[in-house]
């Protein structure tokens, strides 16, 4: 059964952790865009993104996460995306975008938990 | 569809069968053609790796076809093709509005799009013709069909 489409965000620290489930496409990504607006509006603009409960992705999701790359760059922030999935990261490598995102394995290698 | 008197199991998409789905232009909707994909594509006879890849790729030609579209307008009609050593997939926009002119997700979008088309399959393009929009690629077997 397909795990639904969810957002949950948090904060650690300076840094704000938002965790995606579910699969993330043309139908869900204006939802994650307008989240992750929210957020780097508030000032927010040191993103962790959780990709590891993903189970799919396309390339809309591909554009919010470069476009909330970008603002969150342009107010001295960061994003980095979490993933551990090999079919998540192949997309980003045959984009070029995994040289873009800082990406790491697991949230415990960004010094959350 | 094949049976078994074509020496396909029934199971099986044999050479020129042909299966289409038409659903309304709307971006949730899309999924659909990646779940039929997937089921297709396992029953031509594609391994689980090309399988997902194709799944991907549906979705990525549905947003071709559906770049600058109304999403409340119309009708995407995809169609998938068999034959002995590769499978074809069209995604034709029907609408009766005019044909869309813009990639409403911009240049960058586009680019995502191809580039992913471009990895994951062996030929892609992207057509208007007589006011419809018909994005379509070709995924060849990495072995003869079973």
């Amino acid at each position: 059964m397909e795990q639904q489409f969810q957002i949950e965000e948090r904060s650690e620290g300076s840094a704000t952790i938002v965790t995606v489930s579910g699969e993330i496409d043309v139908a869900t990504a204006p939802q994650l865009q307008e989240s992750l607006h929210a957020l780097i509006a508030q000032g927010r603009s040191s993103l962790v993104i959780d990709l590891l409960a993903v189970t799919f992705l396309d390339s809309t999701a591909l554009g919010v996460l470069v476009g909330a790359l970008k603002r969150c760059r342009e107010q001295g922030g960061d994003l980095q995306l979490v993933m551990a999935d090999a079919r998540i990261m192949k997309i980003f490598e045959i984009t070029g975008l995994i040289t873009v995102f800082p990406i790491v394995d697991s949230l415990a290698a960004v010094g959350h938990s | 569809m094949s049976d078994v008197s074509d020496g396909v199991g029934v199971d099986t998409l044999g050479v020129g069968d042909r299966v289409e789905l038409t659903f309304p232009a709307r971006g949730d909707l899309v999924v659909l053609a990646r779940l039929v994909s997937s089921a297709i594509s396992a029953r031509a006879g594609f391994d689980i790796e090309e399988l997902e890849d194709l799944r991907l790729a549906v979705g990525e030609l549905c947003l071709l076809a559906l770049q600058g579209s109304d999403a409340h307008h119309g009708e995407l009609r995809v169609e998938f093709t068999c034959s002995d050593e590769t499978l074809d997939i069209s995604c034709t926009l029907v609408s009766d509005g005019p044909a869309p002119d813009a990639w409403s997700g911009g240049a960058e979008a586009l680019q995502l799009s191809e580039q992913i088309l471009a990895a994951l399959v062996d030929e892609y393009g992207r057509d208007d013709q007589d006011g419809m929009v018909r994005a379509w690629l070709r995924k060849r077997r990495r072995g003869p069909l079973a």
